[in-house]
């Protein structure tokens, strides 16, 4: 596989949200407004690809025993200091995520891709796939939350995450009468996350069958 | 043995490069972090003077032993005090600012009513704040009659302010 190729599994192919099923648990949480999606997914990309570099980086003097307790202590010294600079220049935003920062250090996406990835390739290859991964996470969180964001509010709200009085846009899609308050709870992040996965199935399953004929033909 | 060494070692080192990491970066962004909250914190003055900046107000550096009282601040002529008492129940928390040099109520803003709705929570309405303003904080303040419970140890809590406020310089 090609570096591209490798890049762009990630985003579609093997989406870690949708095609992997890794990270559900904040995928389902902070979907709420595409907002939160955004700032979310910035977080983990930063952490991402600073921890596959890092860890690709020192894959080869990492006693192999003790391998997972040295990705973790890289990670969750990573996401803490990501934590702080949220908190420092974003605080609105470390507001409406809130615990969901700290647990990227949990996030499987993260330690995942540490060990299947970043400790069998080089410093560029993991950074691209850190890359490629952390965008497919974003690409997924800012799907979902669209989705729940205009179904529930029927307003789509963007604000500088910098400095929350200046809105970027906000637009309203769906008047207040059709709107659907169900989406903006739980019910509606399973929903949402049960109706992409199957297009992202039914897609990787047009993709394969494809991939067959051609084979056949040959 | 030498193998179980070099794995402490390794994870000893490990942990001690991330350790140094993170209190470069808190002490990067502690003062920051600390700004923040300082203005958050000062975000619900502006309920009371709109037009104000945030960061005109100043946090008085003051202890006192009297539990009532949350915070001093600062503003122009004024001390404002957030105090919270309690009614019937605890929860009634309220700003009210005292002019430095007659000690007249010069604003009142009620945050939040602990007691009844409806009854407590005619603190919170603009009549008992107008009656409020401009009389002498020490002096005689009515009570808001059908309300004594709730009001009561509100202006108890403004003769208090009043009571600090000629000891501060």
């Amino acid at each position: 596989m090609n570096r591209f190729e490798n890049f762009k599994a990630g985003l579609i192919k093997d989406n870690p949200v949708f095609s992997l099923y890794l990270g559900i648990c904040s995928t389902l949480a902070i979907t709420t407004t595409v907002n939160n999606a955004i700032g979310m997914g910035a977080a983990v990309i930063m952490v991402l690809i600073m921890s596959n570099v890092i860890i690709s980086a020192i894959r080869k003097i990492v006693p192999d025993e003790i391998r997972i307790p040295v990705y973790i202590v890289i990670i969750a010294t990573l996401v803490k200091i990501i934590q702080m600079l949220i908190e420092a220049y974003a605080p609105a935003l470390n507001t409406s995520l809130g615990v969901f920062i700290p647990l990227i250090v949990v996030n499987c996406i993260i330690l995942g891709r540490a060990e299947a990835f970043a400790s069998k390739h080089g410093i560029a290859d993991s950074a691209l796939d850190g890359l490629g991964m952390g965008l497919g996470y974003t690409l997924a969180v800012v799907a979902m939350s669209f989705i729940r964001e205009v179904l529930a509010t029927g307003v789509l709200n963007i604000v500088n995450p910098f400095n929350e009085a200046q809105v970027w846009i906000n637009v309203t899609l769906i008047p207040e009468a059709y709107t659907i308050p169900l989406f903006n709870s739980p019910v509606g992040a399973f929903v949402t996350f049960a109706f992409l996965a199957a297009v992202i199935g039914a897609y990787k399953k047009h993709a394969d069958e494809k991939a067959a004929k051609a084979e056949e033909v040959k | 043995m030498n193998k179980i060494v070099h794995l402490t070692l390794f994870l000893a080192i490990v942990s001690a490069i991330a350790g140094g990491a993170l209190a470069f970066a808190n002490q990067l962004t502690a003062p920051v972090i600390a700004l923040n909250n300082e203005r958050a914190e000062k975000q619900v003055l502006l309920e009371m003077y709109p037009s104000a900046n945030v960061d005109d107000f100043k946090i008085m550096d003051v202890t006192t032993d009297n539990p009532t009282v949350n915070k001093i601040y600062s503003y122009e002529d004024n001390y404002i005090f957030n105090m919270s008492v309690s009614g019937y129940k605890d929860g009634t928390t309220f700003l009210v600012a005292i002019n430095k040099d007659d000690l007249t109520v010069s604003a009142f803003k009620a945050i939040s009513n602990g007691d009844t709705k409806g009854i407590g929570s005619k603190i919170t309405e603009s009549a008992f704040a107008d009656s409020v303003v401009g009389k002498d904080a020490a002096g005689q303040i009515d009570t808001i009659s059908g309300a004594t419970v709730t009001s009561t140890p509100v202006v108890e809590g403004i003769h208090q302010a009043a009571d600090i406020a000629a000891g501060l310089e």
